[in-house]
């Protein structure tokens, strides 16, 4: 970690919290048109804060973040399998 | 030389390494989790009803509540590393993991109520929500005890482990398996009670 470029944690965590909130009230909207992505985007951008922040991919060596990257483009894969092919096979 | 080295933190290699380890885990982790959180929606792909027969006996509240809880957590074993590796606080340290414990065991807990709400409305290990539900939430719940055996290992240890200003990778490793059991549930959340 480089200590030097220090982020506001704290200002993070408040975000997260917020976010979670916000996701909570929009979970009783009935538009699926609306809750879905508006979840979805609250959802990876809490993750991506967490990923860029608290685990300092953000200032770390790119090295950490490219395993990560690896990690999610092995399950690509996966995801069109499960959601694309298995479906029309049931 | 030799007593520079005797004194002098790891070689910048060697902590690299150890980190780059933890990251090939993690990155691991990323498609065992993407198979179980697809085995959710693969699920609600095939067969209806979700909504009126399992998200309905879900406690929204709660659950972000015990979201807030594991955020939380996240947010003291970052100030648990910043304790020690900007001001060499043990103590800071020491108070800071004590909190990511309470944290812990308050989610566990919250989890463990939400389970027993659940078959208490009959939803049981075979039905066709509430198999995938406990499978997931399960493994996940277990990486959350995994992660409390490893902070009060740090806890009860780090009177004895060397972790100073300058050599703190212990307590960096263990932040990163943290963060991402944090950021499984963040999914988890969205997938299985929000949408």
């Amino acid at each position: 970690m480089e200590t030097e470029k220090r982020p506001n944690y704290l200002f993070i965590f408040i975000t997260l919290a917020v976010f979670t909130l916000i996701e909570t009230l929009v979970s009783y909207i009935q538009q699926a048109a609306i809750k879905v992505p508006t979840l979805i985007v609250l959802s990876v951008v809490k993750a991506v804060l967490v990923l860029l922040y608290f685990m300092h991919l953000k200032f770390d060596s790119k090295v950490f973040s490219y395993l990560f990257i690896a990690g999610c483009v092995l399950s690509i894969p996966l995801i069109l399998v499960i959601t694309i092919v298995m479906p029309s096979l049931f | 030389m030799s007593e520079m080295r005797a004194t002098s933190p790891a070689p910048v290699a060697q902590r690299e390494n150890t980190k780059v380890g933890m990251w090939v885990f993690l990155g691991g982790e990323v498609v065992f989790f993407v198979s179980l959180i697809l085995l959710i929606i693969f699920t609600r792909m095939i067969n209806s009803g979700y909504e009126e027969q399992f998200r309905s006996l879900l406690s929204i509240p709660i659950i972000a509540l015990n979201t807030f809880v594991l955020v939380t957590s996240s947010y003291f074993v970052v100030r648990a590393l910043e304790g020690i590796s900007l001001k060499g606080s043990r103590s800071a340290l020491r108070n800071n993991l004590i909190v990511v414990v309470v944290l812990g065991l308050l989610f566990l807990a919250g989890q463990a109520f939400e389970w027993i709400t659940l078959f208490g409305e009959g939803v049981n290990l075979t039905s066709t929500y509430g198999s995938p539900f406990f499978t997931v939430t399960g493994i996940h719940g277990t990486h959350v005890f995994v992660g409390l055996l490893w902070a009060l290992y740090l806890l009860v240890g780090h009177r004895r482990m060397p972790f100073t200003k300058e050599n703190h990778l212990g307590i960096e490793n263990f932040g990163l398996y943290w963060h991402f059991v944090d950021i499984v549930w963040i999914v988890l959340f969205t997938v299985i009670y929000l949408i």
